[in-house]
């Protein structure tokens, strides 16, 4: 019985560090910006298949239909991972500056429709380069099951764990040390504070958008080899993602991140108990929350002064 | 004659020609326009571009294109030409219900073949009914797709394809006649397909007497299902019956794997897809049992049709689609051949009493249809298939061969 729990555990926080890594993507933006990115998951799909033309590309083919066994073998996944973050970072650029910038800080949710309608065109780019099928991307450490005390999980899913901690320990340290970081910080403050200290609004920005996308199509490119590469897996992903970073607080990373790997593991438990309850679940906690801490768990709460 | 008269008859000369050309220019357009007034126009319906079943639906196009060639090619239907006319569903259902009135009221079409998703024939099955056009399926696998809007009301809908109801018929004989299957359990994913199994499932287990011992479901996007397998473990169940699409599918047998617990698995028809194979892996693959209405080792007739589309389907398991697609268009034109019209109720009595044999491409069709019967192909149709070395072939075991009539229970 005790494997079964383990199992549960496990299995939760290798698909809860999937939803921590697209988490802390919305956090990013939305700490500097006060915007959302609502195409998160199309970012994600489309950095999965830049990741997936990569290792095909190295592998010396573009059948989408034949993927090699060992596409993802040595330095061919890592060089997958580091393309397809950079090139979902420009079009965070793009987002940046065709659906968010003429909105932000305006009233209204104009940047809502602007930046689902952003999705909706990625996706269809998509879908004429790539075609809708779905594609099996090999894991880069092989697919078969590691044992730990009877219960099962997968190379990759070990992988997605470790990294989406690594990534939050980098990222914890950028935002807290680092020049960069702290111009972050105050920009997402006030702005015109920021600016009237020489920051350069526009350029944070700018990059907080990128590094949202980097990660968007970092998490696209890792995720692939467990949920199999489509321009559909994103939304999936992004919706739940975004349900983690309301339970822990949009407007702290660390929060985002810990409220991803929450859902997976209380996913995992309520389908153990009962899985008509697990989505059921999510979204009640999500209320309670609210209701409770309406900044999220680990939000810091602002205070407008007027 | 001086120049000036030369002038004048110059003039002469070009308005009498342009008068000549005028009158051939309206003698073209005329002749264009009855030969377009005598084009027979069909129309197709549903997904090619927007979702994982998209290449079910290229496929369709492709064998309904390779059925117009063909007919066109021995001088068309009642000595006019057949053209095609797509439309792109999307998946959506309010873009198919849009689809379906543009195909009907503007582009005039006489029949049509869709749609790719079960979801969007439910939503517009009142339109054809209404307009009185017919519509035959080759896709969605609904049990109500074909039902009559009332009961007794003529019905415009027919189908070629494979239906949920009776596979779920085979898998429940199976699981009645298999000695070894003593616990069994039903999983399902919650979307509207699922579901739509989950409850034919229930339905003909009471028929049998079959208690399930557990029901557990997942998500459409779940990659792990080890938590609901656990439960089924324990609650010791060796037969699992599963409805749910491929990639899904193909998840649940790797979490299985993560748990070492493999269960005799008999599955949805969407275990044939390449998304389910690619999904689980060659060797997990090969666990799954289902029915298909083509396997890989195809007939003469098949593995002609299959050398013609096959350059040109995204993957060759969505064949069967083509298959379809092409028999439903040939029996539509026996049918408008026996009706000596394409005047759609008439077309439709006519589908409901086709006279004589149709050698078909998946078989031998006689009086395929009529009043209540709307499916093109039945139980007796379908072939239990399993996957070996990445091909799908007929499965056959002792509990397979055992099965009679009689066992198929609706």
């Amino acid at each position: 019985m005790s494997a079964t729990y383990l199992q549960a555990l496990l299995s939760g926080l290798s698909v809860g560090g999937i939803y921590a890594l697209i988490a802390l993507s919305f956090s990013i933006t939305f700490t500097t910006t006060k915007t959302l990115n609502f195409s998160q998951g199309e970012f994600v799909s489309f950095g999965a298949f830049v990741g997936l033309s990569v290792l095909l590309l190295l592998s010396g083919t573009f059948d989408f239909n034949a993927v090699p066994a060992d596409a993802s073998a040595g330095l061919k996944f890592p060089a997958a991972v580091v393309t397809a973050g950079v090139l979902v970072g420009v079009v965070g650029i793009f987002i940046f500056l065709l659906a968010v910038r003429p909105f932000a800080g305006k009233p209204g949710m104009s940047w809502v429709m602007s930046t689902i309608g952003f999705g909706i065109i990625l996706q269809s780019l998509g879908l004429v380069v790539w075609g809708p099928a779905v594609v099996n991307v090999p894991a880069p450490f092989g697919e078969g099951v590691i044992r730990i005390f009877g219960a099962g999980v997968r190379s990759q899913e070990l992988v997605v764990l470790v990294s989406a901690i690594v990534i939050m320990l980098v990222f914890d340290q950028i935002m807290r040390r680092s020049l960069l970081g702290k111009a972050m910080r105050a920009v997402a403050f006030s702005p015109q504070v920021a600016s009237l200290m020489g920051i350069n609004v526009t350029l944070v920005m700018v990059g907080a958008f990128v590094m949202s996308g980097v990660l968007a199509g970092f998490a696209g490119v890792m995720v692939a080899p467990i949920s199999t590469a489509s321009l559909f897996m994103g939304l999936g992903f992004s919706l739940k993602a975004f349900a983690g970073a309301i339970i822990g607080g949009l407007n702290n990373p660390r929060g985002c991140i810990f409220g991803g790997f929450m859902l997976g593991v209380i996913e995992s438990f309520v389908g153990l108990w009962h899985s008509e309850w697990r989505e059921i679940s999510v979204f009640v906690l999500i209320i309670l929350v609210l209701a409770v801490r309406p900044d999220g768990l680990f939000g810091a709460r602002t205070v407008d002064k007027v | 004659m001086d120049r000036r008269d030369a002038g004048r008859e110059e003039k002469t000369m070009h308005k009498r020609n342009m008068f000549k050309m005028a009158a051939a220019a309206a003698v073209l357009t005329l002749t264009a326009g009855t030969a377009f007034a005598q084009e027979i126009k069909i129309g197709f319906n549903g997904d090619i571009s927007a979702s994982p079943s998209a290449q079910s639906g290229q496929a369709g196009v492709l064998g309904l294109q390779a059925a117009i060639d063909d007919l066109n090619a021995a001088g068309g239907l009642l000595g006019r030409r057949l053209s095609l006319v797509v439309r792109d569903d999307l998946s959506q259902p309010p873009r198919s219900i849009q689809n379906m009135s543009d195909l009907i009221d503007n582009e005039r079409v006489s029949m049509i073949i869709g749609p790719t998703n079960s979801g969007n024939a439910l939503a517009w099955r009142h339109i054809p009914n209404q307009k009185r056009i017919p519509v035959i399926g080759f896709s969605g696998s609904a049990t109500d797709i074909t039902k009559p809007m009332a009961a007794g009301a003529d019905n415009y809908m027919f189908r070629v394809s494979m239906v949920d109801r009776p596979q779920v018929a085979a898998l429940m004989a199976y699981v009645k006649r298999n000695p070894a299957s003593k616990v069994v359990g039903f999983m399902f994913e919650t979307t509207g397909y699922g579901q739509g199994g989950l409850r034919d499932m229930q339905e003909i287990a009471a028929m049998h007497g079959i208690q399930p011992a557990a029901t557990e479901r997942f998500a459409v996007n779940d990659t792990d299902m080890t938590s609901q397998l656990n439960k089924l473990k324990a609650a010791g169940v060796d037969t699992l019956v599963v409805w749910a699409q491929g990639a899904p599918l193909g998840h649940l047998l790797r979490s299985m794997e993560k748990i070492n617990y493999f269960p005799r698995l008999l599955t949805s028809w969407a275990a044939d897809n390449k998304s389910f194979y690619d999904a689980a892996g060659p060797q997990l693959a090969e666990r799954a049992i289902f029915l298909r209405t083509v396997t890989d080792e195809r007939s003469a007739r098949q593995q002609q049709l299959f050398d013609r589309v096959s350059p040109r389907l995204a993957s060759t398991s969505s064949f069967p689609f083509a298959a379809h697609a092409y028999d439903g268009m040939m029996l539509y034109a026996a049918a408008v051949r026996q009706a000596g019209t394409i005047d759609g109720p008439k077309v439709r009595e006519a589908l409901e009493s086709l006279q004589g044999r149709y050698d078909g491409i998946m078989k031998a069709y006689e009086r395929p249809f009529s009043r209540t019967e709307r499916e093109g192909l039945l139980a007796s149709d379908f072939r239990w298939t399993h996957w070996k070395d990445g091909r799908l072939v007929n499965y056959g075991d002792d509990v397979v061969r055992s099965l009679r009539q009689e066992d198929f229970r609706m």
